[in-house]
C-alpha cells in the first residue's frame, strides 16, 4: 500500500481523536479480534491469519472494512485448519438468533493464560544468528514479484539504503528458522525521487530481501 | 450509508455464526474470545505508554535503558506481551522527528499503546505515510521546521516501534504523575511532536 495515490486526506472524527477510542466500534468487529487470538490459542489455525487476508481479491480488500477483513481472514484460517466449513457458516448465519451464541462451558485456565500471554512482561525476542552483513553496510533490496505473504515492501524494491542496526533473528513468515533481520535507512530522494520531500525512511527488512 | 449497515449486519451475523459453530462443536469457549476482548476495553492502553514516556523524562537512567532495549524497560514497569516481544522507542529531538506507520496492515505496539486507532489502519495513512509525511503530519496540524528531518518508521516486520516525545517546554518541575496525561497516543504514533 505503501506510496500508493488518491486515497485523499487522513480523516479523523472525534471519536477518533479521543485518547480514550473504543478499540472496537461494534460489538462483532471485538468477536472478531477475541476470535482471532482465541482460535490461535486453541491451536485451531496456525500461522498468522495474514495470508488469509492478503489473498482477498484487490477490488473486495479495499471495499472492506479493517474487522471485515479480519473476519474473512479468520473464517479462511479455521476452513484451512479443518475446523468449519464456509457451508457451514452459510447456513448457521441464516439461524443466528436460534440456537445458543455463547458457550455454557467456561475455560478459565485459557482465559488466565491468554490475559498473562496479551498483557505481561516477557523477555525480548529476537534470535542471535548469523548475519551477512553488518552496520553501516549499503544494501540494496532485491527486485522481486512475490506471490502470498512476505513482508517486503513493493516501494523499497531495487533501492540502496544503509543498515542501521541489526534486530536479531526472526523466522521469514514461510520458513520455522530465525533469520537476520535489518533495519536499514533510506533516503527519501531515492525511494521517490529528486522532488521528494527531504529526510529519511526506516524499514526492517529479512536478509533473503537484500543483496 | 444503508449498504455499508446492511454490510455489517451482514458480517455480524457471520462472525456470530463463526463464534457458535466453533461452541457447538466444542473448540472453543466465550469466555476465552471474552478474555481477549476485556483486556484491550479495559486493561491495556496507551495509558500505559504515557506511563512510560513520563517515567523517561523524569529518570535519565530510565531514559537510557528505555533507549537500549524497549520490552526489557517497558516490563520494569510491569508492561507486555504480544506485539510487544522486540520493542523500539524511537527519540526525538530538537532536530529529529520519529513517526511510525505500517505499510502492510496495522503493526502496533500492543502492550504500550492497546489496539491501534482506525485512522492508523486507513488505507489514506498507509499508502501516504512513507511518500509525503511533512504533508500528512501538517493534516494533524503538525508543523516542522527545515532544520528537522524526518524519520518515518515502516513498522511491518517484527520490532515495533514507539515514539518518545520531547518534553514539553514549560513541564520542567512536574511530577511523574503530572506528566502522563499531558502524553497522548498521537505522540507516541509519532503524528503530534
Amino acid at each position: 500500500m505503501g506510496g500508493m495515490h488518491g486515497f485523499g486526506p487522513v480523516t479523523r472524527d472525534r471519536r477518533d481523536r479521543a485518547l480514550d477510542e473504543p478499540p472496537f466500534h461494534e460489538p462483532w468487529e471485538a468477536r472478531t479480534f477475541g476470535l482471532v487470538v482465541a482460535t490461535s490459542a486453541k491451536g485451531l489455525r496456525t500461522g498468522s491469519t495474514r495470508p488469509a487476508i492478503e489473498k482477498i481479491e484487490p477490488a473486495r480488500y479495499l471495499a472492506s472494512s479493517y474487522y471485515e477483513r479480519w473476519a474473512a481472514g479468520v473464517e479462511a484460517a479455521l476452513v484451512a485448519g479443518g475446523s468449519l466449513t464456509s457451508a457451514e457458516v452459510d447456513r448457521r448465519s441464516a439461524t443466528v438468533g436460534r440456537g445458543p451464541t455463547r458457550s455454557q462451558a467456561t475455560d478459565p485456565e485459557l482465559a488466565a493464560a491468554i490475559r498473562g500471554f496479551l498483557n505481561g512482561p516477557s523477555p525480548t525476542s529476537g534470535e542471535p544468528v548469523a548475519a551477512a552483513f553488518a552496520v553501516g553496510d549499503r544494501v540494496t533490496v532485491r527486485r522481486m514479484a512475490p506471490v502470498g505473504h512476505h513482508r517486503c515492501p513493493r516501494y523499497v524494491r531495487g533501492v540502496t539504503g544503509t543498515v542501521e542496526r541489526i534486530n536479531g533473528g526472526w523466522p521469514h513468515p514461510d520458513a520455522d528458522t530465525p533469520e537476520a533481520v535489518y533495519q536499514v535507512r533510506f533516503d527519501m530522494r531515492d525511494l521517490w525521487g529528486n522532488d521528494a520531500e527531504p529526510g529519511a525512511l526506516y524499514v526492517d527488512l529479512w536478509e533473503r530481501y537484500l543483496s | 450509508m444503508s449498504d455499508r449497515h446492511e454490510d455489517d449486519r451482514s458480517i455480524a451475523r457471520r462472525v456470530t455464526a463463526i463464534e457458535s459453530l466453533l461452541v457447538e462443536k466444542g473448540l472453543i469457549t466465550s469466555d476465552v474470545v471474552d478474555a481477549v476482548v476485556e483486556t484491550y476495553e479495559r486493561d491495556v492502553g496507551p495509558l500505559n505508554g504515557a506511563r512510560v514516556v513520563a517515567r523517561a523524562w523524569v529518570d535519565a537512567a530510565y531514559r537510557e535503558r528505555l533507549l537500549d532495549d524497549g520490552t526489557q524497560a517497558v516490563g520494569e514497569l510491569g508492561f507486555g506481551g504480544a506485539e510487544g516481544e522486540h520493542l523500539v522507542v524511537l527519540e526525538n529531538t530538537p532536530t529529529v522527528h520519529n513517526v511510525v506507520v505500517c505499510t502492510l496492515c496495522s503493526c502496533y505496539p500492543w502492550p504500550v499503546l492497546g489496539l491501534p486507532p482506525r485512522w492508523y489502519k486507513s488505507f489514506a495513512y498507509r499508502s501516504r505515510m512513507v511518500r509525503e509525511p511533512r504533508a500528512v503530519l501538517a493534516e494533524f496540524g503538525t508543523a516542522l521546521g527545515d532544520d528537522v528531518e524526518v524519520r518515518v518508521w515502516d513498522s511491518s516486520a517484527d520490532v515495533r516501534y514507539m515514539v518518545l516525545p520531547l518534553q514539553p517546554d514549560g513541564a520542567d518541575g512536574l511530577a511523574e504523575d503530572e506528566l502522563v496525561p499531558l502524553v497522548t497516543r498521537d505522540h507516541m504514533i509519532g503524528v503530534v511532536r
